[in-house]
């Protein structure tokens, strides 16, 4: 009988080691303490109504690993700027910018955590970065994205304010994932206020507009 | 009987009253959400994305003249296809895949309730 519990312990042990992600010692922890109030990385998305999205504080990170570049991630939590214009879930208050700063070790162990956490709707090595013009099109004209993002032109700040900035994306996101999100956009925020592109746009439209976006600088 | 009659009518009337005003707030919540963020919370065109750079002026939905030349069947079509669909704005997106038709249906009678 005991044989058989300390078998069963064993084996226990052995399936949590084998099935645990990998991330640096301390990255989940220390997101637990200083993140998960704002944050939740244990997808799928759980929003189902506007008051859900509504009582959420920051955006949802249980797809952070297919979102963002590595390094831009480890800097950024070091030192946040911005992303949004506007405060979070708020038309009428500016992002005031007060984003918590870590050290460089947490923010190196954080984003180890968080690029652990990828998504399968997102597929590798689906979309090049670079600008086009039949990307450029549907962004500024056919279906405008600039109306909602702001992005750089020529080193001024242009567009929309209600979502997140698009000035930088080159640094900041991947490319698939840019692509994923437009495609399938219900799979990673079943509630939000950008339109389902997915429905009106082709996948070769798709393709163009996350390239385009992918190169912004 | 009368007495009757006028609990009757008067719990009816609450429970109406009740329905209305939780369907208000439902489009109220719908509006704020999704359409406020070009045409503002009081519907008067004024969201916080009427930048510079925006091409076109959100419709003011309190302008009784200018909603008074829309159809009902065109504020339904352009929240359901986009700007477009009847000769406007792309920067008016298509919203079909995200809003129930109950929902536009909504969003049309709160929007005509705007106009002054």
């Amino acid at each position: 009988m005991r044989l058989l519990a300390v078998t069963v312990s064993l084996g226990a042990a052995l399936l949590v080691t084998m099935t645990a992600p990998s991330y640096a010692a301390g990255g989940d922890a220390i997101f637990k303490k200083s993140c998960a109030s704002c944050h939740y990385t244990d997808g799928p998305a759980k929003e189902k109504t506007i008051a859900d999205q509504l009582a959420k504080k920051g955006p949802e990170l249980f797809y952070a690993g297919s979102k963002f570049q590595k390094d831009w991630l480890t800097a950024w939590l070091q030192a946040p700027k911005p992303i949004r214009p506007m405060k979070y879930n708020s038309l009428t208050d500016k992002n005031a910018g007060d984003h918590p700063k870590m050290s460089a070790g947490d923010a190196a162990a954080v984003s180890e955590f968080l690029m652990g956490l990828t998504s399968k709707e997102v597929k590798a090595g689906v979309i090049k970065a670079g600008s086009n013009v039949q990307g450029k099109n549907i962004f500024a004209k056919k279906m405008p994205c600039s109306g909602c993002h702001e992005y750089s032109d020529k080193g001024a700040v242009r567009g929309g304010k209600s979502g997140p900035s698009l000035v930088g994306a080159s640094k900041r996101l991947n490319p698939d994932w840019i692509y994923a999100y437009m495609a399938n956009i219900k799979a990673f925020k079943p509630v939000r206020d950008m339109p389902d592109f997915g429905s009106v746009l082709n996948p070769k439209d798709l393709e163009n507009v996350a390239a385009y976006v992918a190169s912004f600088e | 009987m009368s007495r009757f009659v006028i609990v009757a009518a008067t719990v009816f009337g609450l429970v109406m009253g009740a329905a209305g005003s939780a369907q208000a707030a439902d489009t109220k919540e719908i509006f704020d959400f999704y359409c406020a963020q070009c045409h503002g919370t009081a519907g008067d065109g004024k969201g916080v994305n009427v930048t510079k750079d925006f091409a076109t002026d959100p419709r003011n939905f309190t302008n009784k003249e200018d909603m008074a030349k829309r159809t009902d069947e065109d504020i339904k079509t352009v929240i359901r296809d986009g700007g477009p669909a009847i000769s406007k704005s792309p920067l008016m997106p298509p919203w079909g895949a995200t809003l129930s038709a109950a929902d536009v249906d909504g969003l049309l009678a709160y929007i005509r309730k705007l106009a002054k």
